[in-house]
C-alpha cells in the first residue's frame, strides 16, 4: 500500500508529467485560457491516462512487444473517441470551445509515455496509483494556470455563464495573458513554483527529484 | 509464418474490441448529440426571428443562386420563418472565417430584407478575446439596425470589438452575405408557393 501512495504522490509533484516531465504541454498551453475548460480537459485526461493504464497493464504479458505502440495508440483513441462523445452529447457548451483539443489527447505524450513507460511493466493496482497521480497532476497544473490567466487575463472567472469571481472594476485586463505568450510566462513561474515545493518538501523523503 | 501471427492477433483483437466498444458509445450518445444539435439551431433561430416557425428551404435550384451572391462566406441553410400562417422573414445559417477556423452564424432578416438578429452557433475562437464578439454588449446587437436594402458597405461602417478584429470581419461578412444574398435571391422569391407547404 505504501508503494502505491509513493507512485500516487510522485504524478503529483516529482514526476508532475507537467512541471517536471514537462510532457503533453502544446494541448495544456492551447485549452489553459478557462477555467472551466481546463477542468473538463483535465477529467478527461485522468479518464483516458487511467482507463488506458489498467488496460494496458491488465494485458501486458499478451501484447508483444514489437507491436506494442499501435496497440496502446488504439487503445487510447478508444477512450478518447468516448470522452469526445460523451462530451458532446452531455456538456455540448465546453465541447464547442475544447473542440479539436479533445480528439488530440490520443497524441498526447503524457498518455502514451506512461502506458509506456509505467503501465507496461508494472502491475495493474500500480498501474492505477500511476494513471490517478499523472492524471491529477496534470489537472492541478492545467486548472491552476487557466485560473490565473483567465483571473488576470479578464479580469473575472465564469463558470456556465455566470461570473464566480470578478476582480474590483479599476482592473486593465492584459489580453496578452491570454495569448500563447502569456501560456509561456505564467507556466514558467509555475515550474519555478513546483520546483521550490519540491525541493522542500518532496526531495528529502524521496531522494533526488530529477530521476527521468 | 508463425510469428507473424503472433504480432497480427494481438493487434487484430484490441482492434475488433475497440471497435465493437466504440460502436456500442455511438450508438447511446448518437441520439442525444443530434438532440443537442437541433436544440442548439432551434435556440439561435427563435434569437434571431422570435415566435416564428421555421422550415428548411431545400431547393438545389436556390441553392446555386445563394451560393453566387454569398461569396466568400458559406450559407449552410435557408431558412423560413412563419407567425400564424404569415411569412415572417428569413434565417440564414452561414459559415464564416474568423480567427480560429470557420464560425457558424444564424442571421434573421425579415420579409423587406433587415436585420431583426445576429446569434453565433458555434465557433472556435480564443476565448476571452474573440469570444469578445458574443460577450461584448452592443456588438451583435448594433446589426440589427441595418435597415432594408443595406450593402457591404453599411456593414464595414460598424464597429468591430477592439482585440477581436478578425472575429469580428468574420461576423460582419457572415451579415454582409446574408445580406447580398437578400438583394439577389430572396428578395425576389415568390414567397407564395412557400407558404403552403410550411406548416
Amino acid at each position: 500500500m505504501s508503494e502505491w501512495v509513493r507512485v500516487f504522490r510522485q504524478g503529483l509533484s516529482i514526476e508532475n508529467p507537467l512541471t517536471v516531465l514537462m510532457i503533453g504541454l502544446c494541448a495544456t498551453l492551447a485549452v489553459s485560457t478557462q477555467f472551466q475548460n481546463a477542468l473538463f480537459m483535465g477529467l478527461a485526461v485522468i479518464f483516458v491516462m487511467m482507463m488506458s493504464n489498467v488496460l494496458v497493464s491488465a494485458f501486458r504479458n499478451f501484447i508483444p512487444s514489437q507491436v506494442r505502440i499501435p496497440i496502446f495508440i488504439v487503445v487510447i483513441a478508444s477512450f478518447v473517441t468516448i470522452v469526445d462523445l460523451v462530451m458532446k452529447a452531455y456538456v455540448p457548451s465546453v465541447y464547442s470551445v475544447l473542440g479539436i483539443w479533445i480528439p488530440l489527447i490520443v497524441v498526447n505524450c503524457a498518455i502514451l509515455g506512461r502506458a509506456e513507460a509505467f503501465a507496461y511493466q508494472n502491475k495493474v493496482g500500480l498501474s492505477i496509483a500511476d494513471g490517478l497521480g499523472m492524471g491529477m497532476g496534470y489537472m492541478m497544473v492545467i486548472v491552476l494556470l487557466a485560473f490565473i490567466r483567465e483571473l488576470l487575463g479578464t479580469g473575472k472567472i465564469v463558470w456556465f455563464e455566470s461570473t464566480l469571481l470578478s476582480l474590483p472594476a479599476g482592473y486593465a485586463p492584459p489580453s496578452l495573458l491570454l495569448l500563447f505568450p502569456g501560456a509561456f510566462l505564467v507556466f514558467a513561474f509555475m515550474i519555478v513554483g513546483a520546483r521550490w515545493i519540491n525541493e522542500r518538501f518532496e526531495a528529502r523523503k524521496e531522494g533526488p527529484a530529477c530521476r527521468v | 509464418m508463425n510469428s507473424a501471427l503472433r504480432l497480427v492477433i494481438p493487434v487484430l483483437v484490441t482492434c475488433v474490441v475497440a471497435a465493437a466498444g466504440l460502436s456500442v458509445t455511438y450508438s447511446v450518445t448518437e441520439p442525444m448529440i443530434a438532440e443537442q444539435d437541433r436544440l442548439a439551431e432551434e435556440r439561435s433561430l427563435q434569437a434571431v426571428l422570435p415566435d416564428a416557425r421555421f422550415t428548411c428551404l431545400e431547393s438545389t435550384r436556390i441553392q446555386d443562386d445563394v451560393d453566387a451572391a454569398a461569396g466568400s462566406v458559406d450559407v449552410l441553410d435557408t431558412f423560413y420563418g412563419m407567425k400564424d400562417g404569415v411569412h415572417a422573414g428569413w434565417a440564414l445559417k452561414v459559415s464564416s472565417r474568423g480567427y480560429g477556423g470557420p464560425m457558424v452564424i444564424v442571421i434573421g432578416l425579415d420579409t423587406s430584407g433587415s436585420v431583426t438578429g445576429v446569434t453565433i452557433l458555434s465557433h472556435n475562437e480564443t476565448p476571452g478575446l474573440g469570444t469578445k464578439v458574443i460577450t461584448e454588449t452592443g456588438f451583435l446587437e448594433q446589426f440589427s439596425g441595418l435597415g432594408s436594402g443595406f450593402d457591404d458597405g453599411d456593414v464595414r461602417s460598424l464597429d468591430a470589438v477592439s482585440g477581436s478584429t478578425k472575429s469580428s470581419n468574420g461576423v460582419r461578412n457572415a451579415v454582409a452575405g446574408a445580406g447580398r444574398v437578400f438583394a439577389e435571391v430572396l428578395g425576389e422569391l415568390d414567397v407564395s408557393g412557400l407558404e403552403g407547404g410550411s406548416q
